[in-house]
């Protein structure tokens, strides 16, 4: 849980985050400048995410990757300038990172997060996990959950992406605008202005860790009936982490020939196994899943980033655990999995 | 060059992207955004136009933009940022407004695609016209806290900009303002007026004074009130507000008294008014609440502590005299511009309206609020702007593929709907309305106005401000006869000659025509004897808005820069806003679905 820090914003704060006190208030805006971030994977995906929450003003951030800046990189890596290829994706994004807020503490990790004990992952408020294999997201989810810190992971393979988010025991405020008539004259009939107040409700929503929404029992009848109305990004997301963890890396846009033979097999396996009716994961969803598109790392990091600004300061509902990014109906949607 | 990494798209888009040339109109949040993605994916080809500097409270998303550049262009510094990613794309940053001479429909067809990051209605409006005539597809975007959208406009196949009529500005009897204000914002609208009055360009539309003429206080007349200054009309002598200022050298406990105490008074004379209101109460300087008041303790920022009556009248009295210095250092009948960002003019305007507020039995208000209120500032964050950037570029790849049909708009929704979506994407294109004034085949609206009353400057105003053209020409359709001229000088003897004196009349038609904008419309007069200024009527709706836009209203920096563009900071954010109403039932929607603006909304004032 993030403390409220309850030092005043200094004049500079008050200026530079003018816009989005007047949307999310000041308590918002103290909670964030008190938390300490992780963020997991220097990927076009990750610089998205650390652009968005260095500039909402939190205390620290921490790149973490032990990976090098490869030319794929470029195309959606603005953190990392192009003659730093070969250098160590994390560190080579610090220049540019601090020149986005000065006012947050940036740091580095190079080691590889295996090598990296569970004490490490604790030391923050709110950690951010790119371009993990399944096993190494589970493990750290549990750390996290261990120490109650709050966990979110996600990823972009070409136009496609998903979220997760493990906010454990989750407690949250939420503003609610009410309409009341206000009697201003001494004449009770008089119809008069009608006075906005908002009123403040403390929520709460508990959280699965990720095991569970990944393990989702797809012969239960409330899943099921996803598949009718339903989108195959859930799959599709199975299957991209599925090749992640068998090949030991993303499908590779040098290989994207053999690399969608490969992917449209373990869709028809996917198929098989959880009884999916054929046809409903379509070819198209698992053709741009190459590289990491621009456009798409911008969509995913946009709402990871939200989502940390909303866990961290603690107001406004949090999106249900799972967020998809379905490029070929350009709809993005939330849902439920793991309960 | 080839889009950066073979493979990463297929070899139609990568070669659709190596031979693509895209305009970006704004570099603000959404536009630095969309240049971040076009320059990464490698867009090779990319211009940027916006016409403003950059501004410390830009900072918070408008991730190009460093402390540094405070003050700065953002066409350019966001054009140097971006090359940093990737510097073997080609941009070309025009500094510069997108409604000029310099950018007519000859340079807009040189782009495949033309993305717009706007900020206000006016430069919208004008980019729709510049597409339709060059026949560019535009992507259109916009964002107002967490909600946003994202729409292809192409002329013949999708709605364009114009094709819906705007939701109507949210306006204020002038009666409300001057007379009888229950709300915040009535107190609000009324000090902005006081400041054109005092220091700004006097409108006689933004009078402050009693307005005598209100119905409500029919019969009444308040003539037994302050005879002595009253007219025989039971009229306060119209002096100007600002001569009388000027008379007593803005003394601030002599304009207190009046504004504060004498014009209150007079008011309680109309006693219509207040028998089913409460009265007002008329203040004294001498002896104002929270004079004696110990200092209270305040969390937050000191901008959202509310003021005691006592606190605003001393803010009241040095803003005055410091407006009064910038305006006496200023040559012979210049004025100032009422600008949220400079601190006297917010501070003058925070204080007088607390005051009537007060006076009103109104609630009052900070700073922080009310420099929200009177700027119109839309809350704009990082991630909203990412989001909606994101989508648009994945648009523009769409429509590269030659994917048109797919390119319907999406909405980025600040909760998801009850399908769990948080970006809906409409099912089809939407359709062009064909009674549109703008993309129709022959546009044609119907003016209505007294052309015994309508003079020619006022028709030149309508087409300006009603019909969004920049340099109207106007002929009498079969005629020929030309009666509004583009060219300086060759209609301006005719200015203040009525519609009917130039021999126009009910019925008639004009063609009038924008040469910039490629543009000409079929005007229709509508006499009608009540109108006392114009309304556009079209076939198919409700008319249009009135035209009585409040100049100030805006918040604008007018003062820097008085040409209409990109990133004027009307609203300093990139709105605009147009969220759908999703249909429920996931059916098909054959009718056009409806739409419900959510933009933020001038203030304008009517008469009474
Ligand atoms: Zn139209």
């Amino acid at each position: 849980m993030v403390e409220n820090n309850e030092l005043e914003l200094s004049e500079a704060e008050a200026e530079q985050y003018d816009r989005q006190i007047r949307l999310w208030g000041l308590e918002s805006q103290k909670r964030l400048r008190a938390s300490k971030v992780l963020i997991i994977g220097l990927s076009g995906l990750g610089a998205e995410i650390a652009k968005n929450i260095i500039l909402s003003g939190v205390k620290s951030v921490c790149l973490l990757d032990d990976e090098k800046l490869k030319e794929t990189d470029l195309y959606s890596q603005f953190l990392a300038p192009p003659d730093k290829i070969g250098e160590n994706r994390a560190e080579s994004s610090i220049q540019r990172a601090r020149a986005l807020n000065p006012m947050v503490d940036i740091t580095s990790e190079t080691k590889a997060v295996d090598e990296l004990p569970d004490a490490f992952f604790t030391t923050f408020d709110i950690v951010c996990a790119t371009g993990l294999k399944q096993e190494q997201l589970e493990r750290i989810n549990n750390i996290c959950r261990d120490s109650n810190k709050k966990f979110l992971c996600g990823d972009v393979w070409g136009m496609f992406g998903y979220m997760f988010a493990d906010l454990i025991d989750h407690e949250y405020s939420e503003e609610i605008v009410q309409h009341k008539a206000v009697k201003r004259g001494p004449d009770e009939t008089e119809k008069n202005a009608r006075e906005t107040v908002s009123i403040t409700v403390k929520r709460r929503a508990i959280y699965v860790p990720l095991q569970n929404a990944l393990s989702a029992d797809w012969t239960k009848p409330e899943l099921r009936s996803r598949l009718r109305r339903g989108d195959p990004s859930y799959f599709a997301m199975k299957i991209l982490l599925r090749f992640r963890d068998e090949f030991n890396r993303n499908p590779d846009p040098a290989k994207r020939k053999a690399d969608t033979e490969i992917l449209l097999r373990m869709r028809d396996e996917l198929v098989k196994e959880l009884n999916i009716p054929v046809g409903f994961i379509s070819d198209a969803l698992l053709t741009d899943v190459f590289g990491i598109v621009s456009g798409a790392a911008a969509v995913v990091g946009g709402v990871i980033g939200q989502e940390v600004v909303k866990a961290v300061s603690q107001r406004e509902p949090p999106h249900n655990n799972m967020f998809f990014f379905n490029p070929v109906k350009c709809v993005g949607f939330v849902e439920l999995y793991g309960q | 060059m080839v889009a950066r990494v073979a493979g990463v798209f297929d070899e139609k888009l990568t070669e659709a992207i190596a031979n693509s040339k895209i305009l970006v109109v704004g570099a603000g949040g959404i536009g630095c955004e969309i240049l971040k993605n076009l320059v990464l994916t490698g867009f090779p080809q990319i211009e940027i136009i916006d016409l403003d500097t950059i501004d410390v409270s830009n900072l918070n998303r408008q991730f190009l933009f460093h402390k540094e550049h405070v003050g700065k262009s953002k066409a350019q510094v966001a054009k140097d940022s971006a090359l940093s990613f990737n510097p073997t794309v080609n941009i070309i940053a025009h500094h510069d407004s997108v409604i000029s001479n310099d950018y007519g429909v000859s340079y807009f067809k040189q782009f495949n695609i033309v993305m717009n990051a706007l900020d206000n209605r006016v430069a919208r409006n004008h980019v729709n016209r510049m597409c339709l005539a060059a026949n560019v597809p535009l992507i259109e975007t916009g964002t107002a806290g967490y909600a946003g959208q994202v729409e292809l406009i192409k002329k013949g196949l999708t709605q364009c900009y114009e094709c819906q009529p705007k939701a109507p500005q949210k306006s204020f009897p002038g009666c409300t303002i001057r007379n009888t204000p229950s709300e915040p914002i009535h107190c609000i609208v009324w000090a902005k007026h006081l400041f054109n009055q005092l220091f700004g360009e006097e409108d006689p539309d933004q009078d402050v004074s009693p307005d005598t003429a209100d119905p409500e206080a029919a019969g009444d007349a308040g003539a037994s009130a302050l005879s002595s200054e009253g007219t025989a009309a039971g009229n306060i002598e119209r002096k100007s507000t600002r001569a009388w200022a000027s008379d007593t050298n803005y003394d601030p406990e002599k304009l207190f008294s009046k504004l504060f105490g004498d014009d209150i008074r007079y008011l309680l004379s109309m006693e219509n008014l207040w028998k089913k209101r409460r009265p007002p109460t008329p203040l004294t300087w001498d002896n104002l609440p929270g004079k004696d008041n110990a200092p209270t303790q305040h969390s937050g920022l000191p901008d959202q502590r509310v003021w005691t009556v006592h606190e605003c009248a001393q803010v009241f009295a040095a803003s005055c005299k410091a407006l009064q210095t910038d305006l006496k250092s200023r040559p012979d009948g210049d004025h100032l511009v009422w600008d949220k960002d400079e601190k006297s003019a917010m501070d003058f305007v925070t204080a007088c309206a607390n005051i009537r507020a007060h006076i009103f039995n109104i609630q009052l208000k900070s700073r922080f609020e009310i420099k929200s209120m009177a700027g119109n500032i839309i809350p704009a964050i990082a991630t909203a702007n990412a989001i909606v950037a994101g989508l648009a570029v994945i648009r523009a790849q769409a429509l590269l593929k030659g994917e048109i049909e797919t390119c319907t708009s999406v909405y980025l929704r600040p909760k998801v709907n009850h399908r769990g979506q948080l970006f809906v994407p409409e099912k089809t294109l939407t359709a062009p309305n064909p009674k549109c004034y703008v993309c129709a085949p022959k546009p044609e609206v119907g003016l209505a106005c007294n052309i015994k009353q309508l003079t020619l400057k006022d028709l030149n105003t309508a087409f300006k401000e009603g019909l969004n053209m920049q340099a109207p020409d106007a002929t009498v359709e079969g005629k020929g006869l030309v009666v509004l001229s583009s060219e300086p000088g060759e209609t301006d003897h005719n200015n203040e000659k009525t519609l009917e004196e130039i021999g126009l009349n009910d019925g008639c038609a004009l063609l009038v025509d924008d040469f910039l904008q490629n543009y000409e419309v079929r005007v229709r007069l509508q006499q009608e004897d009540d109108e006392k200024s114009w309304r556009l009527v079209t076939d198919t709706d409700t008319p249009m808005p009135a035209p009585k836009e409040d100049k100030t209203a805006n918040g604008s920096n007018g003062a820097k820069e008085p040409k209409p563009g990109p990133s004027r900071s009307k609203e300093d954010s990139d709105s605009d806003m147009e969220i759908i109403d999703e249909d429920d039932d996931g059916e098909p929607a054959p009718k056009p679905p409806k739409r419900r603006r959510t933009e933020i909304s001038d203030e304008v004032v009517e008469l009474c």
